[in-house]
Parts: C-alpha cells; structure tokens; sequence
C-alpha cells in the first residue's frame, strides 16, 4: 500500500517536472505584457504567435519539416536492410559496425557538421537541402538502424518461412506478414529519427546556415525577445506531439 | 492430388558442417511416413530442405517424379506445420487460415467458406473470428493444421506435431491427423523423435540416425525386427545379446539356450517387455536396479558380464540384491543381420 502510494507520489512529481516548465512556456507565449513582480502578465495577446509564424521563422518551420520528413523517409529505407543483417545476427563481427553507428552519436553533432561543411563546399552543397539532408542523414541514421533492429531476427523469419510455405510470393509475403510484425517498430523508428532531425542545432548552423532551420532560428529570441521564443518552442513541441500521437497508435495495433 | 516424394543422396550443411550426409528417403504417394530419431540427427533440416527452406549441397529431391532443384518454397505446394503455431496475431483466426488464398487473389468471400470449412474439420468451427493471442497451445495447433490443409497441398510436412501437448490432448490431434490424412490421401511426412509416437502415426517409419536413413519399414518391422544394434536400442529393444551359436543353442552367461540361425558368432536383441524373470530360467542374475514405471517395474539384472533389462509387472517384482533366473524366450530373440547385410527400404 505504502510502495503504491510512494510510486504514485514519484509519477506525480516526475510528470509535475515535465509540465511545469512546459505551463510557464504556454504562459510566456501568449503574454503580450508581463512586467516583474507581478506573478501573472498583465496582458495577454497573439503578438508572439504573429510573429513567430511570419518572415524567416515560417520559412525555419517549413524548411525543417521537410528536412525531418525527408530525411526520416530515407533512413527508413536505408535503414532497414542494414538493420535486417544485425537483428538477424547475419554478421560474423557486429561490433566494428556497431561501433560505426555510434560514432555520429558521441562526436558533437556541430563538429560532425564542421567536418561535413568543408566536404559540401567544394562540392556545392553547402546551404542548399540536399545537403541539410544529408548532414542530418548522418545523425539520424544511426538512431534508427538501432531502433529497427529490434523488429528483426529469428521469430520474424519463422512467421516469413510460414509465409513462404503456404505459397506467398515476395511481395504479398511483405505485405500480409513482414510489414505487419514490423509496423510499430517501424513507427518507433520514425518518430525517433524525425525528432532527432527537427531538433537538430549543430549540423543545422555548420551546414545551413544560409536556410534558416527552427532551431537556428529559436535561439536568438531566447535573449531578445522571450515571448517570440516561447511562442516559437510551442511550435517545435506541435509536430513532435503530432508523431508521438501517430507512433503511439501504429503501435498499438498489434505486433 | 498425391503425390510421391523422393529425396536422392540429399547433403544439406545449414552451418557449414554437413547436418545431412547422403541421405535418400522414398515417401510413396498417399502414404503417411514418420522420420524418427534422436534429437540432432538432422529431421527438421530434411523437412526444410524438402520445404525449399534450406538449400540442397547435394543430390535432388523431387515430387511425382519432377525435380524441386530451382523451384522456390511458394511455388512447391507443399505445407508445413511447424512445431511452433507460427501464426500471426494480427489476423483472426480464419483469416490466419485463408492467408495463402488471400495471396492467390481468392475473392473474400469463398476464401472465408473455404477456411471456415477447415476449421470446422479441425473442430474449430466456432473460432473462426477469434483473435490468435487468446487460443490455447493446442487451439493454435489446430488452426496450423487447417492453414496447411487450407492450400490443398501436393505434400504436407509436420513437424512434432504433438511435442508441445499433454497426453490426453496428444490423443486427439493424433487421431485428428491420421483421420485427415487418410480422407485426402495427402502424402504426408511426420517428424518425431519419440519412438511410440511414431509407430502411432506412421504406416511406415524411416529411422534416422546422424543425418542417414538407418531403417524404413514399417512399424512393427522396425520394433521386433530391427536391422542392427543401433536401431534395436531406438526402438527400446535395449538388451543386445552376443555370443557362439552352435546348433540351435546360443552359449551366453555360463548358460545355453535355444537360439535360431546358423552356427558362428551373433547378436541377438530382445526387448525388455519379452524377457522372462521366472523360477525356472536358464540364466542366474542378480537384479541390481529395480525401478517404478507406473505400468511396469523395469529391472536392470547382471548375469555374469552380460546385463539384461527386464520388464515385469509391478505386483511380483523383485527388490534390488535378489538373485533371480531369468529366460530369453527364442521366439523374441531376434537376430541381428551381420552389419554389411543390412536391408533398408531408404
């Protein structure tokens, strides 16, 4: 009783410490004037909305949807024969690889992102999307290889063999057994990889930097002009919301 | 639609190591054959190998006389129930059934007469909108038989069909297969590695001992008939008897008895069930083990150097130290072929 009690506290705290700083943004965002001491503003407005929604942060928030959503597409495809071979333990040494995929992980993104900007101008890619895409292919890749990896090994090949003997061809074995038991995986996978993308900074600035991307773009406000900011961080929080929402619900259909 | 399979000096290396090694088998059309053997000795890797699952280093396997070399696994019209159910649990249950006439393009409708007339053979004709996750072991069992029947195969493999069920549930699946078996006269290929099981199942039961078919015959054949040593102790025949015959008596334990064949040097097995432990035998032992069976008491006695099992009924039995004689009658003494001669149907 007094163990259920302790773990409901601690829920309560530990969701107490996600919302509240989450409450003070939504406050912040829609404050148009909000003079110390007072503990609520004094007016509240859409200024920052308007404002975070016209000029370069409307082009930062579509430039980085379609980064992520690119970006995420294409490390779901690149990603899923790499992470078939690992989860399936078809490889004699995994570790070298591994090592591989964690590398972009441990090294700074920014400076993955220098190394990577050297490369993009002399071959012409700098500040274009193709090479934003790219940059941020290096980062997400990893994270959803080792995602995906989950979805494969031996009772996915026994569900495929079943298919195989009763007749499935390729494509129908995908589409009525493979897809099917590797759909919540997959949609994990993807909500991981375009978070990772949207919320990029580093890579972003090195290699970007003439096409405005949110993160790039949230920054300066934090200092000048707080409202704009927090209006800017709701719209960031919207479509990692909207993927938590589409990823959770692919995956709770079953297997 | 039956029809006969014939694997010729098949090689299989699923690892590299070689788990079949020159293996040929002869399954006739419309039979119901059991491979039996120990656990290692390569069975599900020829199911595999015939399924078009695992590839072929050598030899040929063919159905009705065409060879299999080349044909991929979905083309082969042959189905597998697999030991495990290996259904999936996003489908309910007759759509699980009907998923090999979902790929055929059959219309909606007629697959779901169809799968739902399989179930009603498996007796179970009210699961057909059940979702997987909530059936029994034994439910999901049923429901991979009637998938594989689903596809009306030219062959159908199983794969310890009844490994996973409690005895009373063993019984009916056993009878369920062999019913539907026999209606469709389906050529049909059953693993097991327990010996009782398959001369339940099959009309004819190939032994396979380290990747090779050792003996195929049929069952009674092979447990009172046994083609050597090895096979004699698969089948339980666990007392392999070695000495000089000289005629008609067999010199074994400072004793002679009546023993069948020509003189010179032999080995004759006899199975515990037949060996007699009576006043009047002509053999002296002492019983070293005696241990409850449930039906029976099995006695493990030393005459001389040679040891003897022996099977009795639990109310006479005598304790561990007791001297005893024993008897081997000659009508159960079964010879053993000199190794060389040995005669398989594989």
């Amino acid at each position: 009783m007094a163990e259920r009690r302790l773990q409901r506290a601690a829920a309560v705290l530990l969701a107490g410490a996600f919302a509240l700083p989450l409450a003070a943004i939504v406050v912040r965002a829609f404050a148009d004037a909000w003079r110390a001491p007072a503990i609520v503003p004094q007016q509240l407005g859409l200024r920052g909305i308007r404002e975070a929604l016209s000029g370069a942060t409307l082009e930062a928030l579509t430039n980085s949807l379609v980064v992520a959503g690119v970006v995420t597409a294409i490390a779901l495809v690149i990603g899923w024969p790499a992470a078939r071979v690992l989860g399936e333990r078809r490889l004699r040494r995994p570790a070298p690889v591994f090592l591989l995929l964690a590398l972009p992980l441990l090294v700074p993104s920014y400076a993955t992102g220098e190394g990577l900007t050297e490369w993009f101008l002399r071959i012409g890619l700098i500040d274009s999307l193709p090479g934003l895409v790219l940059a941020h292919l290096v980062l997400v890749l990893p994270y959803v290889i080792l995602v995906l990896i989950a979805a494969f090994g031996p009772p996915l090949t026994a569900l495929e063999e079943m298919g195989r003997s009763q007749g499935l061809g390729t494509l129908s074995r995908f589409r009525l057994v493979t897809m099917p038991a590797v759909r919540p995986t997959l949609a994990a996978a993807a909500f991981l990889g375009f978070l990772v993308s949207w919320s990029e900074y580093g890579s972003s600035l090195a290699v970007g930097g003439g096409r405005p991307m949110l993160p790039v773009v949230l920054l300066p406000f934090v200092r000048s002009d707080p409202q704009v900011a927090s209006a800017i961080s709701l719209l960031f929080l919207a479509p990692a919301i909207g993927a938590l929402l589409i990823a959770s619900r692919a995956s709770r259909s079953p297997l | 639609m039956s029809a006969a399979l014939q694997c010729s000096n098949v090689t299989v290396s699923p690892a590299g190591t070689p788990v079949l090694r020159g293996l040929s088998l002869s399954v006739p059309a419309g039979s119901r054959t059991v491979l039996v053997g120990p656990s290692g000795a390569g069975k599900t890797t020829l199911l595999r190998a015939i399924a078009g699952l695992a590839a072929l280093d050598d030899g040929e396997i063919s159905i009705a006389g065409r060879s299999l070399h080349g044909v991929a696994a979905h083309r082969r019209r042959i189905a597998v129930v697999f030991q495990e159910p290996r259904l999936l649990p996003h489908l309910t249950v007759v759509d699980n059934v009907a998923l090999g006439l979902r790929a055929a393009g059959v219309r909606r409708a007629e697959r779901r007469r169809l799968a739902s007339d399989r179930l009603a053979e498996v007796g179970l004709g009210g699961f057909l909108d059940r979702r997987v996750p909530g059936l029994s072991g034994g439910e999901q069992q049923r429901v991979a038989l009637a998938r594989a029947l689903c596809a009306e195969p030219d062959l159908l493999l199983l794969d310890e069909p009844l490994a996973s069920l409690d005895p009373n549930r063993r019984e009916d699946l056993r009878r369920l297969i062999i019913r539907l078996q026999s209606e469709r006269a389906l050529t049909t290929l059953i693993v097991t590695h327990d010996r009782a099981e398959a001369a339940e199942l099959g009309d004819s039961v190939a032994l396979m001992l380290e990747g090779r078919i050792v003996q195929h015959d049929d069952p009674q054949t092979l447990f009172e008939r046994p083609a050597s040593a090895a096979v004699a102790r698969f089948f339980g025949a666990s007392n392999i008897v070695r000495g000089l015959v000289r005629e008609g008596r067999l010199m074994v334990a400072d004793a002679e008895i009546p023993a069948a064949g020509p003189d010179g040097h032999a080995s004759f097995a006899i199975r515990p069930e037949y060996v007699l432990v009576a006043g009047d035998g002509a053999l002296r032992g002492t019983v070293v083990e005696a241990i409850y069976a449930g039906t029976h008491v099995r006695l493990t006695i030393a005459c001389g150097s040679q040891r003897l099992q022996a099977d009795v009924r639990t109310g006479s039995a005598p304790g561990a130290g007791e001297d005893v004689r024993v008897d081997l009658p000659c009508e159960h003494l079964w010879r053993l072929p000199d190794s060389g001669s040995v005669s398989a149907r594989g």
